[in-house]
């Protein structure tokens, strides 16, 4: 859905792609509106209609980057323009130069308070952000009109005329607000080309999984609402002495945030034409409901009805159904290639940078793996869903550079122990240890960050994403540098591609993750986790649902990668796998660890058989035959 | 001492009312997960048209919520399922949208009606007082306050007692659950829904006496209810109880100590620093994090 210049950039393969590129329809579009007020310098109404038109751009693309590729609505994201615009209001006075000086500034203040709300709010997932949003609109109204010793009350600030000629008029904001707009575009598609954009878009589909592959959520969520406040902040300050009178509800008015959602959903949020499409539409159409429908209440009986209809009939937007039915039409005389099976089979055999030892090395812990030392270590864990007791007590080692079995009954707790590993879950009582060190209250992307990776039982990778997008999204260590890294190009893009032709799939990079089988997605899934360069793997049921030959070559990856240092803790249902694949094997039954060892001795003991056939137990022979079904 | 015991008063009355206001909002986050951006609308359009019966028939305003209550519960059991219930499958972040349209549909509405001015309802026990001691009690606000609490008994039996209510309470706690025991998700949807709505009739009818309004004054309502919710933990009957006790003493508080025009501001701070120590609000639960992005 977000990656239309990918995939415009993908099928040209004709050398006049570039003709029917939308960067070329846009930049004919852009040279036309430099040119207008040279052309018609005295059309002036229409001038102001066009930057009214720019300033709306200049929001939807900005709210765009916290709503549309983050997924956190903002109801109330005039607010930042308020912000800018009382930032000029207040300051001019005091600083006697124009105020389109001071408006970097009013970007500054609006990323503060962003910075500082988003912080409160953002910690957590959920429906707290968007109601907050609209709380502080109001409360921003009201401060603004308390605070009268800085912001003059309800009187309002009245700002210096323009310093230019009258016969001008509006045309030197005219080009602000267009040059604005450009750089808020170019800001707007450098993100979605960066680490950091395809982390919006990962905490966008899933956030869960984005702070297991080591995402830290926080911090992401937090820049991308600082990121939408910016240039919001700054057209605030020029858009102050534009008007050259400010007041508290019109600044902090929650008309303009109404249209700056219609807008960018009407285009297509998440997309990065659509808010900039949305825009002028929503201007031009609110324009004429002013002109002729009466006044500002024929703009609110309009936008209203247009959201719920819009929301009701076209959830995606204009660009992306547009584009949707344009695909379908041209798919339609293709023969689909890539649901073939050989291309993932002949895999490419290259080594992949292990970190389990380099960085063994570099962090001064003694030598080579110990083989007798635990490298993850779960000591008396309990764990409890309200009532349900799932974990009472589990003390677990997994031997460094081990493949170390988990298995158990289905509703034995193995992935409840997974979740307490992976951070997405707490333990109430025990410790969680990871190569010395307590990792049992530390955030997901903490623990990725260490080295624990994990896939899921039922594959969660980021379906708007495409396979080379997923691998890349990881984040073995925070730093800012990485953030800016580009996704589909240079070093990190580089390292998932060849991430992926270890697993075999190379050839479907560019393809979107929903149109692998579910086989192929896990041997992503398995990509993206190595892309952290992690000292340890947790599969959770890495087999299930996957044909014979693909849980051979299945086998065959991790036994090499754990050749090289990664060590693995399995949940397999499959149980020829198990004994064939990992040393010790561990069996869980109803929140205790009964049974550990080599495969042979957890094979033969009783309770083993008893837990999974119940209390009868058969010969050993039978467990082998019967467990597979079990699941 | 004379002065806070007054202010202490008044806010318990006051929240009283808010915690009826909210509850209804509460109820449809919990059992459906939708933000009913529109409930402040619902309130605004309820005291516009108590307004509206009193100043033709002179009916007591308070009394007339008998009969816009159901009116609102037939209003909310429509717009779910004509508007609403085609969302169930969106993500969540649509439904705030939708009913946010919602919301400005019916302002633009009220606007274009009745017009942009302030209103308000004002029987003849309307600057009268009941005394106790050196305390006084404004009547409009004990019988406000005696309203909201019978509708939020009222609220607590349906859904404590009855079959529905159960059914309700089943589908916001596991709607697949609810589906195998033979529970329709969405008439029990629809139910709450309106259920939800149903208690902005009350509020609204009382609102029309105890506030001065216009159409856009939805906004400040909603945000003090959205505030309450937060604050007390999104989808928590008796958080929104205590948030929006809170939010009346608050209110009180600081218009007896301080001015009241810093009154909102100051609730608004208090849910940041809430929010601040308790990310899920005062009774919030966190929900399990392990589960697929999407449930809800």
């Amino acid at each position: 859905m977000s990656d239309m210049s990918e995939a415009s950039g993908a099928s040209g393969a004709g050398g006049r792609a570039w003709l029917r590129s939308p960067h070329t329809l846009a930049c004919v579009v852009l040279a036309g509106l430099v040119c207008y007020p040279i052309v018609l310098p005295g059309a002036t109404y229409y001038q102001t209609v066009m930057l009214l038109a720019f300033l709306l751009a200049i929001q939807a693309m900005s709210w765009n980057i916290i709503s549309g590729f983050t997924g956190y609505v903002s109801l109330g994201h005039s607010a930042f323009l308020g912000l800018g615009a009382y930032t000029a209001g207040i300051l001019t006075p005091h600083f006697d130069v124009n105020p389109l000086v001071l408006a970097p500034l009013g970007g500054v203040v609006a990323v503060v308070v962003a910075v500082a709300v988003g912080a409160v709010v953002l910690r957590v997932r959920g429906h707290a952000f968007v109601i907050i949003t609209i709380v502080l609109l109001l409360a921003m109204q009201v401060a603004a009109t308390n605070f009268s010793s800085l912001t003059k009350g309800s009187t309002g600030i009245t700002l210096p005329l323009p310093t230019w000629p009258r016969d001008i008029q509006n045309i030197p904001f005219y080009y602000v607000f267009l040059g604005l707009m450009v750089a808020t575009f170019g800001f707007s598609a450098w993100i979605r080309r960066t680490k950091f954009g395809t982390g919006l878009v990962a905490i966008r589909d899933d956030e869960g999984k984005a702070a297991a592959i080591g995402v830290n959520t926080t911090i992401y969520k937090v820049l991308a609402y600082a990121a939408s406040a910016l240039f919001v902040g700054v057209a605030g300050a020029v858009y102050a002495y534009f008007l050259t009178f400010l007041n508290p509800t019109g600044a902090f008015s929650i008309l303009p945030s109404v249209a700056i959602v219609l807008a960018a959903l009407a285009g297509g949020r998440g997309t990065l034409y659509g808010p900039l499409i949305g825009a002028f539409i929503v201007q031009f159409a609110g324009e004429t409901a002013t002109v002729y429908g009466g006044g500002e209440q024929a703009r609110l009986l309009l936008f209203g009805p247009a959201l719920v209809l819009v929301v009701m009939f076209l959830p995606h937007g204009l660009l992306p159904t547009l584009r949707r039915y344009v695909e379908r039409r041209r798919a339609a005389g293709r023969s689909v290639e890539f649901i073939d099976q050989s291309g993932a089979l002949e895999r490419q055999p290259i080594k992949v940078v292990d970190r389990a030892r380099t960085q063994a090395a570099a962090t001064g812990e003694t030598g080579p793996p110990e083989h007798d030392r635990p490298l993850l270590e779960f000591r008396g864990v309990h764990k409890r869903f309200q009532g349900l007791r799932v974990l009472t007590g589990v003390d677990l080692g997994v031997r460094a550079g081990s493949i170390t079995a988990l298995i158990g009954p289905n509703g034995s707790g193995k992935t409840t122990l997974f979740n307490l590993a992976s951070g997405a879950l707490r333990a109430d009582a025990g410790e969680v240890v990871f190569a010395g060190r307590r990792i049992d209250r530390m955030r997901p992307w903490q623990r990725a960050h260490l080295g624990i990776g994990r896939t899921f039982q039922v594959t969660r990778l980021f379906p708007s994403m495409t396979v080379l997008r997923n691998v890349v999204a990881p984040m073995g260590s925070f730093s800012w540098a990485a953030l800016a890294a580009g996704a589909v190009a240079g070093h990190e893009a580089e390292r998932a591609r060849e991430l992926l032709s270890f697993v075999g799939l190379a050839r479907f990079a560019d393809v979107p993750a929903g149109a692998l089988s579910y086989g192929q997605l896990k041997l992503v899934e398995l990509a993206q986790v190595l892309m952290l360069e992690p000292r340890m793997i947790l599969l959770d049921e890495p087999a299930s649902g996957v044909n014979p030959s693909l849980v051979d070559r299945l086998v065959e990856i991790i036994k090499e990668l754990n050749a090289q240092g990664i060590t693995f803790l399995v949940v397999e249902h499959n149980i020829p796998l198990v004994l064939e694949l990992c040393d010790p094997v561990a069996t869980l039954s109803r929140g205790e660890i009964i049974a550990q060892g080599p495969p042979s001795l957890v094979r033969a003991d009783p309770a083993v058989l008893a837990a999974y056939l119940g209390d009868e137990a058969a010969e050993p022979q039978r467990l082998v035959d019967a467990a597979p079904e079990g699941d | 001492m004379r002065e806070l015991t007054q202010a202490v008063v008044l806010g318990l009355l006051i929240g009283g009312i808010y915690a009826l206001m909210a509850s209804g909002l509460t109820l449809v986050f919990g059992v459906m997960g939708i933000i009913n951006v529109a409930q402040g609308a619902f309130l605004i359009l309820i005291a516009m048209i108590t307004w509206k019966v009193w100043e033709v028939t002179g009916l007591d305003p308070i009394l007339l919520s008998i009969a816009t209550t159901p009116l609102m519960f037939g209003l909310g059991w429509a717009l779910y399922r004509l508007v609403i219930a085609r969302l169930r499958s969106a993500p969540p972040s649509m439904s705030v949208l939708l009913t946010f349209g919602i919301a400005l549909s019916i302002e633009g509405l009220l606007n274009v009606t009745v017009g942009n001015r302030f209103r308000s309802a004002t029987p003849s026990y309307f600057s009268q007082s009941f005394r106790i001691g050196s305390i006084s009690l404004p009547k409009a606000q004990v019988y406000g306050c005696v309203a909201a609490l019978i509708v939020l008994g009222a609220l607590y039996l349906v859904l404590q007692r009855t079959w529905t209510g159960r059914a309700i309470r089943a589908c916001a706690q596991n709607p697949a659950g609810a589906a195998l025991v033979g529970i329709g998700a969405q008439r029990a949807a629809a139910f709450a829904f309106a259920l939800g709505a149903a208690t902005a009739g009350v509020g609204g009818s009382v609102l029309s006496v105890l506030y001065p309004f216009f159409p856009a004054s939805h906004y400040d309502w909603i945000s003090r209810l959205l505030g309450i919710i937060v604050l007390g933990g999104m989808g928590s009957l008796p958080g929104a109880l205590i948030g929006a006790v809170i939010l009346g003493l608050a209110e009180t508080m600081t218009a007896a100590y301080g001015s009241l025009r810093w009154a909102t501001l100051v609730f608004y701070l208090v849910i940041m620093v809430v929010l601040l120590v308790r990310p899920h609000g005062l009774f919030g639960t966190r929900v399990r994090e392990d589960a697929a992005a999407g449930a809800t």
